[in-house]
């Protein structure tokens, strides 16, 4: 009853937010809703459509080529690419872009992802290294 | 919601001046948690991709809502992140508004996000209140054990979260490869609007400027030597931009409750401030009462003990405590009391 009466509350709230969301949204002109409509559809297609598929056709190659106490340690390694990838696309190459400010976007992004991505690898070998000296020395 | 509250602040929403740091901690967390939540968000999505592909595509109507309630969800979120992301960057490749859009679209994804937890709580509960069973890391169904996915996700969530944390906390800054900020900038401080984007300095360098304050009673007009000549506060107060850099730096000037005593007024009402500049939507600001109020509230004339660069706000700025950095207005022309 409770676990009812919580889930009616909780769908009312939401389609509550999202309309209240959806009104706000439709308030701005019809070439910004247009932009709007083709960031929000373009994430769910070029997540769905293009980087999802490539993530599990380089896992199942990672299945296919790394030894089994590789797995690990590599798809942490990967998901950290990820992110600092994910994190560098709207800096990278784009040092001084705002003419008039040098005070914005004003490190050497390709050096700082370069040196992280070096940083986040060395860590992973490095689990690797010591997986396999604990599998050789018996000690797991 | 907070942050866009804050910025621009409703008729019923109050946000008080101290303590001075709390906007610089909350639009800290606001932007650090959102670039943390990248990684958490493509692991997630890749654990559940699967589920895309289940038979029947649509089914019966109960489950084609649900559907388009995770495909709300998705888009609301991926949305979410990847807007914000390019914003601290100051990258729009788009024809909407970023602020009020982000606003919207975050009443969407919680939206979504409930009628979720609704459609999936008796899923949860069963969930959580099943026995823990022990996940061996070889043969398991999956190839990659649940711990190693909760570990490797909290991993990537902490190493975003480092690569751009130093931009708003001091210690960090060496780490923070990514961070659109280095924290350079001219008297040790970032700008976001210069001299130059505003096209002030023809008139914020004029020998003759003057700084008008009307009050209800008339106009007052004060020169920058006797703004100087006035009684002088000096505070460490941090300025938080809503991109969510931030650093703290000492402010001298005069109080603005001074400068309205000064001219006549009474510094119990809201208070516009106007700036020399034309155009952008942030030329001009009100400080609440309760800014006007507060003797931190400045207008100043000195950054780290020198006058105000051109691209700090010379010949006067105002430097309020606890207030978003677009809010804190440069160059400044006019202070208005406004009547209550």
């Amino acid at each position: 009853m409770i676990v009812r009466s919580l889930r009616i509350l909780l769908v009312c709230i939401g389609i509550w937010s999202a309309w209240f969301g959806l009104t706000l949204l439709f308030k701005t002109g019809t070439p910004e809703l247009r932009s709007i409509g083709v960031w929000f559809a373009g994430g769910i297609l070029l997540h769905d459509g293009v980087f999802a598929p490539l993530s599990i056709a380089i896992g199942l190659g990672g299945r296919w080529w790394l030894p089994r106490n590789w797995w690990a340690p590599t798809a942490c390694g990967a998901v950290c690419t990820v992110a600092l990838l994910a994190l560098a696309a709207p800096v990278i190459a784009r040092e001084g872009a705002i003419a008039d400010n040098p005070t914005v976007l004003d490190r050497p992004y390709a050096l700082g992802l370069a040196i992280a991505l070096v940083a986040v690898w060395a860590l992973v070998s490095a689990v690797i290294f010591r997986r396999r000296r604990q599998l050789q020395t018996g000690h797991r | 919601m907070l942050s866009h509250w804050i910025q621009h602040p409703p008729g019923w929403f109050v946000w008080p001046a101290h303590p001075v740091w709390l906007y610089r901690v909350t639009q800290g967390l606001h932007v650090i948690s959102g670039v943390a939540a990248i990684p958490l968000l493509l692991v997630k999505l890749w654990a559940v991709y699967p589920k895309l592909f289940e038979r029947p595509m649509l089914g019966s109507p109960v489950r084609m809502i649900e559907r388009v309630s995770i495909a709300v969800l998705v888009g609301a979120v991926i949305f979410q992140l990847a807007t914000g992301l390019l914003n601290i960057a100051q990258f729009y490749p788009w024809k909407f508004f970023f602020t009020t859009t982000h606003y919207a679209m975050a009443y969407v994804a919680i939206g979504a996000l409930a009628v979720h937890l609704g459609v999936k709580l008796p899923v949860i509960r069963d969930a959580l209140s099943a026995p823990l069973k022990e996940e061996p890391e070889f043969g398991a169904p999956s190839p990659l054990a649940r711990r190693t996915v909760l570990i490797g996700a909290g991993l990537a969530s902490g190493t975003a979260a480092l690569a751009m944390a130093g931009q708003t906390v001091p210690y960090l800054r060496w780490l923070a490869v990514l961070s659109p900020r280095s924290g350079a900038g001219p008297q040790g401080l970032p700008v976001n609007r210069t001299a130059a984007a505003a096209g002030i300095e023809p008139m914020a360098n004029d020998p003759n400027y003057v700084l008008t304050v009307r009050v209800p009673s008339g106009e007052r007009t004060f020169s920058r030597a006797q703004l100087a000549a006035m009684p002088q506060t000096t505070a460490q107060l941090p300025i938080a931009c809503v991109e969510g850099w931030s650093a703290s730096a000492q402010w001298s000037g005069v109080s603005l409750r001074e400068l309205i005593w000064q001219a006549g007024g009474s510094a119990d009402t809201d208070v516009r401030v106007v700036s020399l500049e034309r155009s952008g939507i942030y030329g001009s600001s009100v400080v609440p009462a309760l800014h006007t109020r507060d003797a931190l509230t400045l207008i100043a004339l000195e950054l780290n003990g020198a006058p105000l660069n051109l691209d700090h706000g010379y010949p006067c700025r105002l430097i309020a405590p606890n207030r978003p950095g677009v809010l804190q207005t440069k160059w400044l022309s006019r202070v208005e009391v406004v009547d209550p």
